[in-house]
Formats: structure tokens, C-alpha cells, sequence
């Protein structure tokens, strides 16, 4: 929480000496560009039809080709990059956060409180993603806000317990002894002393979730309870293409690629961002 | 007197929601039947879109059960294969309509049941034509046998059909459809009245052999059948709701004949693989953008005939069924009386029309919601309607819900505009059924209340001259459309494909009748 | 070990009864009414209030809770209304079409996914690593969908080396007909293993007795495949046991695709149909399948680490 700005550039060049973190570093940077500039980079309107021009393949007008409302394929991937960033970021630091509090929460406070949240997190775990997530959307309603409730509902159990398991190790650490041992509060412990210890490894996980976020998406998109049309998700985009597959290939290949570029890309920077915050590890290999 | 119906078709209702009742998440009620390139050259393989657990005829809920019914079970007639409706005898050996309500029939003297329960008699027609009204039956098909009376047994294998009044769609769906399949009273009342996953006796061509739950069902021939003899030894029936799913089957070799999406009929008009065959069916479903008359939103008539205008039919078309399926003008598909050559709205939108309406109409910056069924087709269909409300000012949010959600929407006081489709059977009764003011809030979900067209719908069964009859039913289009809750799309289309293999057997409307179905 | 295992068992049943409680009054609380989209349009009024009545759905939501964990207690869950068969059954016959197509996913996944991370840690940090990464990792998030899609296009229709649709007839034909529904759904974890393995086999490989091993002369390849590999696979066991819910989720798009029968399609359906006594049915039997293994996962780690056992 108070790294200093040259602990995170000590972060960022660990991780770019790495050459798969150096990969993982500059596509998670390209995406997150395009996506804060998706409105400039797009060469048409991603929700504009043109019915006419409707499933091209590639040409120099369409990248990607059109899809069944002649849309410009290209275009609704670049915007989707950014839907899928709007799903997956707050879904995963909103998991974390609470996550993290709870699992602190859990390892340090009292023992009955640990159980209950325990059995809660293993409560939620034991559910198949897809049958919890679709009670949920039958609840409340396919939206973009659900897709992000669904995923921070599922995931929170992971970070609850890998904080938990982080703030047992920590507690009777000796500094934490020795603060606690000059009466320094439960919030200020947890706060100052053991979140900086847990961050890190709960980033760790976070961005290495993220594709697991992206592809959950685009299964509940299959399963027609994604995002509200006519969002360009890439799992709407996939949706389409499964039903026009024979018709035109390229909804297929313009939603399935940025899915698997993006685990590619926030897959290594988490790996390597662990070498870095975690040398522990790296000292095995 | 003998009614006509070869010429001038008379619709039979069949069951709207066919699909939400079976429990497919699709409500895509028509896929069905095909065979497929069985190793055995004896084993004709199709496609189902759900599953069929139930045997009993009183408690089928659609053309998926029916159409293993229609095997192994026989009515005194059947629909007859081809492009016109029709019918032709099966268990009756002869059958005519004495008066406007008596039916005299006679039956063939060679059908039996199986499990030893005897030869068929007319005392099984008349157990199996009142068990279907019977109350204690609860049978949800008892409205397709209209007023029907009772049965009289006249002989053996005599009987007649006695109605408390004239019901046109007799001959169109209560004899030929699901109500008229005749079970053995002796097999049923030793069942405790009620057939379940097993059908107690069976008297058709075929026998079900056997039933894997959402894997398939399969029929073998009846040894002791002694009609003509079905050209198939087996028939093995997959469920399938995925649409690619059962066209990738059949392109695999592994269906002889399967329902296929109206995205692909372009694609098999320039050749079906493995030297199959394209089959283009109309189709008696109908779908419509409904409007809310109870919310307060949509209390302005000249907002909705806003809306109405502002809708281009042919541009939906071509976008969600690539062209593959024709603009409606109401509920009521060509070929069944009543069907209206044109609406009072044409299909092609009318923009300044639409826009002179909403200025006239004194509503601005208006937002509505649009609630649909979570499938491909209708999010494209509602983006494009999106698309070109946006065009006049009407700024609309697509509301896309789980089929569960989505046919529960007669009690949702909220709804404003959905996209609905509902299915058909082959009597146009069926289609005014579900919008008279009893049902507003049940199935009638745009809650359209006129004393005229109840009248109407109540009336136009008892009519049996077919022009007449005609007149009402599109007098009842016109009233819903002037209300300016209705915006009708189209009938949809039923395209099949079948192997070099099969000469399918088809009602006019796609569907198959497996047991005519013939080898190439 | 035994009191750890009770006390394990314990829990499960806890989270397994804490699970299908929530389920229970999830369902209930979603909008439609059973009694009307089960029935379908023209169902009688009688009929309606049968089948309420029969469902308990008229008393008070508590009660029907207590109703129906009474009858589960008696393996009573329910009659299907369209079939008149008990829902234990409907869901027993189910089950093992999931079962079969989970553990064929899981030897798809442990077998490549060991075989690539084991090859990676055999040349670390090398070209060969590096293209082992980068193609098992773009697998992770490969929606099972797209893939079976795919395998079906090329498999099924192109090549004719699998069957399409369905789960086959006999134990050869069942095998055949596993094939591509398994890779669709095991696929994804294939980098998830591989990358666990790669790392615990480069843990293992630095250790004191395999550099022994070496020393004393014994050919690379046995090394590997005899000494390190053994020690390497024993974290992925426990993985396989957390994995089930995830291959459950799964399971629903390769049984959509390849339109087979399985439990997942069975939950879908039930969901959208609002049949309540089949989707706790199902819920009841996923559910605990997931609790179980996850149990037993545990187990086999505290047996094979006994730290594991105070830790908890």
C-alpha cells in the first residue's frame, strides 16, 4: 500500500528482464491501451449496422470482417477489449479487497468468526460457477453489473483464503509479537503491518485470474446471460460466431484470439510478477 | 355432410408454448424428425428438439411427444403427408360426419394392443376420447376437444361422436393431433387411469423399444402391425436443442433428417453435404413485438402506431432469418382460414409516417424496454427494432432473460415491449385463443381487452362454413393491429434437411410424420 | 488421522447442507412460478393447484425446507411431474455420463499437462520451455465451447475419426464417443497442470537425493521420468480433487455441444424450467460430489504431508 514509486519501478524492470514478463508486460499494455483509446482507434462505430455488408471476411475496409448485422468486426473487438476490462478489473480487485479483508479478518480475529467465514467461503466454492451464476442472472438479470457480481462472488473465496492462510503465517511473527506486545490496535496490525505482506501475493493471483475472468464471461455469454446487447463483448462476439461458424469463421476468430492473447499476456506478467515479489520462489529454480 | 378441409384448410390449435412446458431452454418448437445414415440400412435416424418423457396422449404438451404418439399409438385419422392439409384414414376403416354433430366411425378390425390387451374396440375411442375432458383427468389438451359430448357405441367397432355444438376444428386437431390418439381403456385403467414414462399398451406401427432420458428414444416395428408396413425397421430419435449441434450431426452421418436454423438455408440452397436434400416449409408459428396497453407508458396510441410504423418487417427478416422467412400480417399463417393478405400496417417501415405520429402524439424523450428470450435471434431481431426506434427518438434497452424468466412475463406489470413467439397447430382458434381479455396477464401478455374480439374467438369455432369463418378471424387481425399493440413480424419458416437415404414424410408445416416416412 | 478424517467429513456435510440450503431458497426467490412454466400454457386450474400443493409450494417457505430435507432424509427427493419417475433416478442416470466425461477430461488434462510440464522442467529456461509455456498458457482460458465447436468441425465432420453426438452404446462405443468432449473441456487445464508440474519438478530436481542420483551416474531420462516425476505428480492429485467443480461447470458446454445426457444439461434445464424437486436433485448430487472430493483431496494431502493435518 506504500510502496514508494521506485519499489514499483524496481517491480516493473524486475519483471521486464524476464522475457516472458517483458511479453506478458507489453501486451497487458497494449490491451489496456486500447482499450482507454478504444473510441480513437476503432475505424467504425461498434454498434452501427450496415445489414448490406453484413459476415465479410477480412479486406482492407473490415480487418476482421462484418458480422450478421454487418458490423465492423475489428472495431467491436477493440471496444470489447474494453468491456472485458470494465468486467474483469472491478470483479477481480473488488473479489480481492473483500477477499483480502475477510481472510485477514478470518486469521486474525477471533476463532468462531474464522469457522464461519471458513464454512462460507467452502459454501461458495462448492457451487459449479455456472449453476450459481445462473440463479443469479435469473435473479437479478443478464447485465454487464451481473457478470461482475457473479465472478466477485465466486472468486472471493481464493483470496479469502490464501489472505487467511498469509495472516496465520504472520501473526506470530515476531514483529507482529512485538507490536502487539506495545498495544498496538487490531486495525492498525492488520493495516500497516500485514497488508503490505499479503499484497503482493494476492496480486499475484489477481492478475493470473484475469483470463479465467474473461473466459467465464464469454461462457455465460454462450449461455446467453452476458452483457446486455448490443455490448461488443468478446463472449457475445463468440456467441455469434458458434451460431454463424459455417457461415463466416472470423466472429470465431475475432473473439476467440484477444481471449487467448490476453491469457497469454496477464498469465506471464502474474508469473513473473511473483518471481519478483516472492524471490523465495525463484531461488528453487 | 362431410367437411372439406383439403381445399380450404382449417387450422387446429396447437400448443403455444410448447417448448417452455417440455422445459427446453429453446423455445424453438419445431425441429424434428429426420433419420440419419444409420450403419444398419434398417435404422432411420432424426432429430427432436427435447426430450419426450411423457407416453400419456391427455398429458403430452407438444409436437416432440407427439410425434412418438403418432408411432405407436393410432387415431381414427392422420394427418396426411404433403403440402396441403389434410387427412387420411388410420384406425377407422370409414368415418363421415353425419351432421354438423355427429361423427359416425368404424373401425378396422385387425389393430391390437400389446401386453395382451386385446384387439381394439370402440369402447377404447370412447375411454380415450372423454378421459381428454374428463375433469379428474386434468388433461391440459381437453380445450382441443371442444364440445365434445361423448361417445356412443354402436357396435364392437361402431361407434359415433356426439358434440354439444358445431366445432369446426374437429377434423384439423381434435381427431388427427394429439387428443385423437386412441389408447387401450383396459391397459390405462390397469395403470391406475394414468400412463406415464411408460406407455402401458401400444397399437402402432411401431413399439417404443426403449427410452434413455436426453439421450434418445428408439421405435421398433410392431411384428404384429398388419396396415401397411412402415418402411423403417428402427427409428432412433435424438434430442438435440442445439440447432449446429444437430446440423453438424447430420453433416457428420450420424441424422438422416433434421430441422436446421433459417441462418443456414443459404448455405444448403447451393447443396446439402453427403447428396442430401433441402426441404423449405412454411411455418404456422408466429412471432410479434407486443406493447403493453396496462403501462403507463404506453398509454399514447399514436406512440405505439409510432412504433409500428417506425419498424421496417422485411429489414428484421433479412438480418435475424437472412432472408430465409417472409413478413406475417397477423396471427394467422397462409394456408388456415383467416389468414388476411395484408395488414393495415405494411411490413416496410414508414419513417416520416412514424415520426408525423410521435410529433402528433406529444411524448418526447421517450425510453422503453424491450424484453426478449435469451437466443441469437432474438437479440439480433432486438438490436435492429433498437436501431430503428433510435431513428425517430425512441431510445430502447434490450432486456435479455433466461427462458424461465422470460415465460413468466404475463404477471410482470412491468412489462412494456417484448418480442414474443408463440407456436401453432393447424386451427386459427388456436392463435385467437391466447388473446382474448381472460387471458390478459396470463398469455396475453400486451393484456389487449376488446368485447368484439372475444366475441368473435367464441363464435368462430361454432362456424362451420370456412369463408365465413374466414371473415371473423380477420376481422379479430384487424382489431388487434388498429389497438396499436401489435407489430407482426413473420410465421418463420421450417427448413429440413434429409439424407439421400430417406423420402420424409411431412405435415405441411415441416413437421415429421414418422411413420409414413419411406426409403430412397 | 481418523479424528482429523471425521472432523473433515464433518465439515463436508456442513457445507454441503449450508450449500443446498441457499440453493434451495435461491430458486425460489428467482421469478416464475414452477406450477405454471412446468405445465405449460393450457394446464387445467386443478391441475395447478395439484402440483402446488404437491410441492409444498403453498406453506411457508421454512417449512418447505424442513418438508423437503425431511423427505431427503428418507432418499425421498421428489416425483417428476412429466414422467411420474423419481427424481433420484432421473438424476442417478444422469450422473455417470458426467462422471465418465470428467475423468476422461482429467486423464486428457493430467496426461498432457504432465507430459509438457515434465518435458519444460527437463530443459528449463530453454526455447523448448518458453513454447511449452506460451501454448499450454493460451489454453487456459480457451471457453470450452469454442474448442468443442472446433473438434466437432474438424474431427466429426472433416475427418470422421469421432463420433458427433450423443454418449454411444457399449463400452467401446461410450469410449469413442468421450473422445472430443473430454479434450474440449480438459484442454483448458492443461496449462494449469503443466505449469504445476514444470514448477514442483524443478523444486524436486534441485534436491539432494535426485543430484545424488545423478552423481551416481543414472541416464537422465530415468532420473526424470523414475525419481523426480513421482515426487512432482503428488501436488497435482490434490489439484484434481478442488478441479471437479470446475470440470461440473464444464461439463454443461461439451453436454450442450456434443448434445450428450450428464447431470450439467440436467441442472440448466431445470433452472430454466423452474423444476425445483430436479434441480435440488441435481444441486444435492453436484454439489456433493464437489464437497467429497475436496474432502478426500485434503485427506490424501494430510496423509502424504502431516503438517497439513495441524495447519487446519
Amino acid at each position: 500500500m506504500e510502496k514508494s514509486q521506485s519499489e514499483i519501478r524496481i517491480i516493473i524492470v524486475g519483471i521486464a528482464k524476464n522475457p516472458l514478463g517483458f511479453m506478458g508486460l507489453v501486451i497487458v499494455g497494449a490491451i489496456v491501451f486500447s482499450a482507454i483509446f478504444a473510441a480513437w482507434i476503432v475505424p467504425y462505430d461498434p454498434i452501427e449496422m450496415n445489414i448490406r455488408d453484413r459476415m465479410q471476411g477480412p479486406s482492407w475496409s473490415h480487418l476482421l470482417g462484418t458480422d450478421q448485422l454487418g458490423r465492423d468486426t475489428f472495431s467491436r473487438v477493440i471496444t470489447g477489449g474494453q468491456v472485458a476490462l470494465k468486467v474483469a478489473l472491478p470483479a477481480v480487485f473488488g473479489a480481492m479487497a473483500i477477499g483480502l479483508t475477510l481472510g485477514m479478518v478470518a486469521g486474525y480475529g477471533p476463532k468462531w468468526l474464522d469457522n464461519f467465514l471458513m464454512l462460507l467461503f467452502d459454501t461458495i466454492r462448492s457451487f459449479p460457477t455456472v449453476m450459481f451464476a445462473l440463479a443469479v442472472v435469473a435473479l437479478v438479470g443478464p447485465s454487464l453489473q451481473t457478470v461482475v457480481l457473479v465472478v466477485m462472488a465466486t472468486s472471493i473465496p481464493t483470496y479469502g483464503r490464501v489472505a487467511r492462510t498469509q495472516t496465520l503465517t504472520l501473526r506470530n511473527s515476531e514483529f507482529i509479537l512485538a507490536e502487539r506486545s506495545m498495544g498496538a490496535s487490531m486495525a492498525r496490525i492488520l493495516g500497516v503491518h500485514m497488508l503490505p505482506n499479503i499484497i503482493g501475493v494476492l496480486a499475484v493471483l489477481a492478475a493470473m485470474d484475469i483470463p479465467t475472468v474473461i473466459a467465464l464471461e464469454a461462457g455465460l455469454s454462450f449461455l446467453g446471460l452476458g452483457v446486455k446487447p448490443p455490448t461488443p463483448s468478446w463472449g457475445a462476439l463468440l456467441k455469434d460466431g458458434y451460431a454463424l461458424v459455417r457461415q463466416t469463421p472470423w466472429l470465431v476468430i475475432g473473439g476467440g484470439l484477444p481471449i487467448i492473447v490476453a491469457t497469454l499476456g496477464f498469465t506471464f506478467l502474474g508469473e513473473s510478477l511473483r518471481d519478483v515479489v516472492d524471490p523465495k520462489l525463484r531461488k528453487n529454480q | 355432410m362431410k367437411i372439406e378441409w383439403t381445399k380450404t384448410p382449417i387450422g387446429r390449435r396447437k400448443f403455444l408454448k410448447g417448448a417452455t412446458a417440455l422445459g427446453a431452454t429453446a423455445a424453438l418448437p419445431m425441429g424434428f424428425g429426420g433419420s440419419a445414415l444409420a450403419q444398419e440400412s434398417g435404422t432411420l435416424r432424426v432429430r427432436a428438439y427435447g426430450d419426450a418423457p411423457n407416453m400419456d396422449p391427455a398429458h403430452s404438451v407438444g409436437v416432440v411427444e407427439e410425434e412418438i404418439h403418432s408411432s405407436i399409438y393410432n387415431k381414427l385419422v392422420q394427418y396426411k403427408p404433403g403440402s396441403e392439409w389434410g387427412w387420411q384414414l388410420d384406425a377407422a376403416s370409414s368415418i363421415e360426419q353425419v351432421d354438423p354433430t355427429h361423427i359416425k366411425f368404424a373401425l378396422r378390425d385387425d389393430i391390437g394392443f400389446t401386453n395382451g390387451h386385446g384387439a381394439m374396440t370402440a369402447e377404447d375411442v370412447k375411454f380415450s376420447f372423454e378421459r381428454i375432458i374428463a375433469d379428474e383427468t386434468e388433461s391440459p389438451n381437453k380445450p382441443d376437444m371442444g364440445p365434445l359430448s361423448h361417445v356412443e357405441v354402436t357396435g364392437e367397432r361402431e361407434g359415433t361422436i356426439v358434440l354439444n355444438e358445431p366445432f369446426a376444428p374437429l377434423w384439423s386437431i381434435a381427431l388427427p393431433y394429439i387428443t385423437g390418439n386412441i389408447v387401450s381403456k383396459s391397459a390405462v385403467e390397469g395403470a391406475g387411469g394414468r400412463i406415464n414414462s411408460e406407455p402401458v399398451a401400444e397399437s402402432g406401427p411401431y413399439l417404443r423399444a426403449s427410452w434413455s432420458p436426453k439421450a434418445k428414444t428408439v421405435l421398433q416395428r410392431n411384428p404384429d402391425w398388419k396396415g401397411d408396413a412402415p418402411a423403417w425397421d428402427t427409428i432412433e430419435i435424438y434430442p438435440i436443442d442445439d440447432e449446429n449441434t444437430a446440423e453438424i450431426a447430420f453433416e457428420a452421418g450420424e441424422l438422416d433428417l433434421t430441422r436446421v436454423s433459417l441462418g443456414s438455408v443459404a448455405r444448403y440452397r447451393d447443396g446439402v453435404p453427403n447428396g442430401g436434400t433441402l426441404v423449405e416449409n412454411p411455418s404456422l408459428f408466429y412471432v410479434w413485438l407486443g406493447m403493453n396497453l396496462d403501462h403507463p407508458k404506453l398509454q399514447n396510441q399514436k406512440l405505439r402506431q409510432a412504433i409500428q410504423h417506425a419498424i421496417d418487417v422485411p429489414t428484421i427478416l433479412e438480418a435475424s432469418y437472412f432472408g430465409a422467412a417472409d413478413p406475417s400480417t397477423g396471427i394467422i399463417a397462409p394456408g388456415l382460414a383467416g389468414n388476411r393478405a395484408e395488414g393495415l400496417v405494411a411490413a416496410e417501415a414508414n419513417v416520416e409516417k412514424a415520426m408525423a405520429l410521435l410529433a402528433e402524439s406529444g411524448e418526447s424523450n421517450v425510453t422503453l424496454t424491450l424484453d426478449i428470450l435469451n437466443k441469437t435471434t432474438y437479440t439480433t431481431m432486438a438490436q435492429v427494432i433498437q436501431a430503428m426506434l433510435a431513428q425517430i427518438g425512441i431510445a430502447l434497452e434490450i432486456n435479455v432473460l433466461e427462458s424461465g424468466a422470460f415465460w413468466a412475463s404475463g404477471d410482470n406489470e412491468n412489462l412494456q415491449l417484448v418480442l414474443n413467439r408463440y407456436s401453432m397447430a393447424p386451427d386459427p382458434s388456436y392463435a385467437t385463443a391466447w388473446f382474448t381479455s381472460a387471458q390478459a396477464g396470463i398469455w396475453n401478455w400486451e393484456r389487449f381487452r376488446n368485447e368484439e374480439f372475444d366475441a368473435i374467438h367464441s363464435a368462430a369455432s361454432a362456424e362451420t362454413d370456412t369463408a365465413k369463418r374466414a371473415t371473423m378471424y380477420q376481422r379479430a387481425q384487424d382489431l388487434m393491429e388498429e389497438s396499436g399493440a401489435y407489430r407482426f413480424i413473420t410465421h418463420e419458416a421450417t427448413p429440413v434437411i434429409h439424407s439421400s437415404r430417406v423420402i420424409p414424410a411431412l405435415r405441411p408445416d415441416g413437421l415429421s410424420l414418422l411413420r409414413y416416412f419411406g426409403k430412397a | 488421522m481418523l479424528i482429523f478424517t471425521l472432523k473433515r467429513f464433518a465439515l463436508a456435510a456442513l457445507i454441503l447442507f449450508v450449500a443446498v440450503t441457499l440453493m434451495f431458497l435461491m430458486i425460489r426467490a428467482v421469478p416464475g412460478d414452477p406450477v405454471q412454466i412446468m405445465l405449460g400454457p393450457r394446464a387445467t386450474p386443478e391441475l395447478q393447484a395439484r402440483l402446488t400443493a404437491e410441492l409444498a409450494l403453498d406453506q411457508p417457505i421454512f417449512r418447505q425446507l424442513i418438508i423437503f430435507y425431511g423427505n431427503m432424509l428418507q432418499g425421498d427427493l421428489g416425483t417428476d411431474v412429466f414422467s411420474g419417475r423419481a427424481v433420484t433416478q432421473i438424476v442417478f442416470q444422469q450422473l455417470p455420463f458426467t462422471l465418465e466425461l470428467i475423468f476422461g477430461s482429467i486423464i486428457w488434462s493430467a496426461g498432457l499437462g504432465i507430459f509438457l510440464g515434465a518435458y519444460a522442467a527437463s530443459y528449463p529456461n530453454t526455447l523448448i520451455d518458453r513454447m511449452v509455456a506460451i501454448a499450454s498458457v493460451s489454453f487456459v482460458a480457451a471457453p470450452a465451447f469454442v474448442v468443442a465447436l472446433l473438434s466437432l468441425l474438424l474431427f466429426a465432420v472433416h475427418l470422421r475419426w469421432f463420433p458427433a453426438i450423443g454418449a454411444g452404446n457399449g463400452f467401446w462405443d461410450r469410449m469413442e464417443h468421450l473422445v472430443l468432449p473430454s479434450f474440449a473441456i480438459g484442454l483448458s487445464w492443461v496449462g494449469y497442470i503443466a505449469r504445476l508440474v514444470r514448477a514442483s519438478m524443478l523444486e524436486v530436481l534441485g534436491e539432494h537425493h535426485i543430484r545424488t542420483a545423478r552423481a551416481f551416474g543414472l541416464a537422465e531420462r530415468r532420473v526424470v521420468l523414475v525419481y523426480a516425476l513421482r515426487i512432482a505428480i503428488l501436488p497435482v492429485v490434490t489439484v484434481i480433487g478442488v478441479g471437479m467443480g470446475f470440470l461440473l461447470s464444464s461439463a454443461v458446454f461439451a453436454e450442450i455441444v456434443f448434445a450428450r445426457p450428464g447431470l450439467g444439461k440436467l441442472v440448466i434445464d431445470s433452472i430454466t424450467t423452474r423444476n425445483y424437486p430436479i434441480f435440488m436433485g441435481s444441486v444435492l448430487v453436484s454439489t456433493g460430489l464437489f464437497v467429497v472430493s475436496t474432502a478426500l483431496a485434503d485427506l490424501i494431502n494430510a496423509w502424504l504431508d502431516p503438517r497439513a493435518r495441524s495447519a487446519k
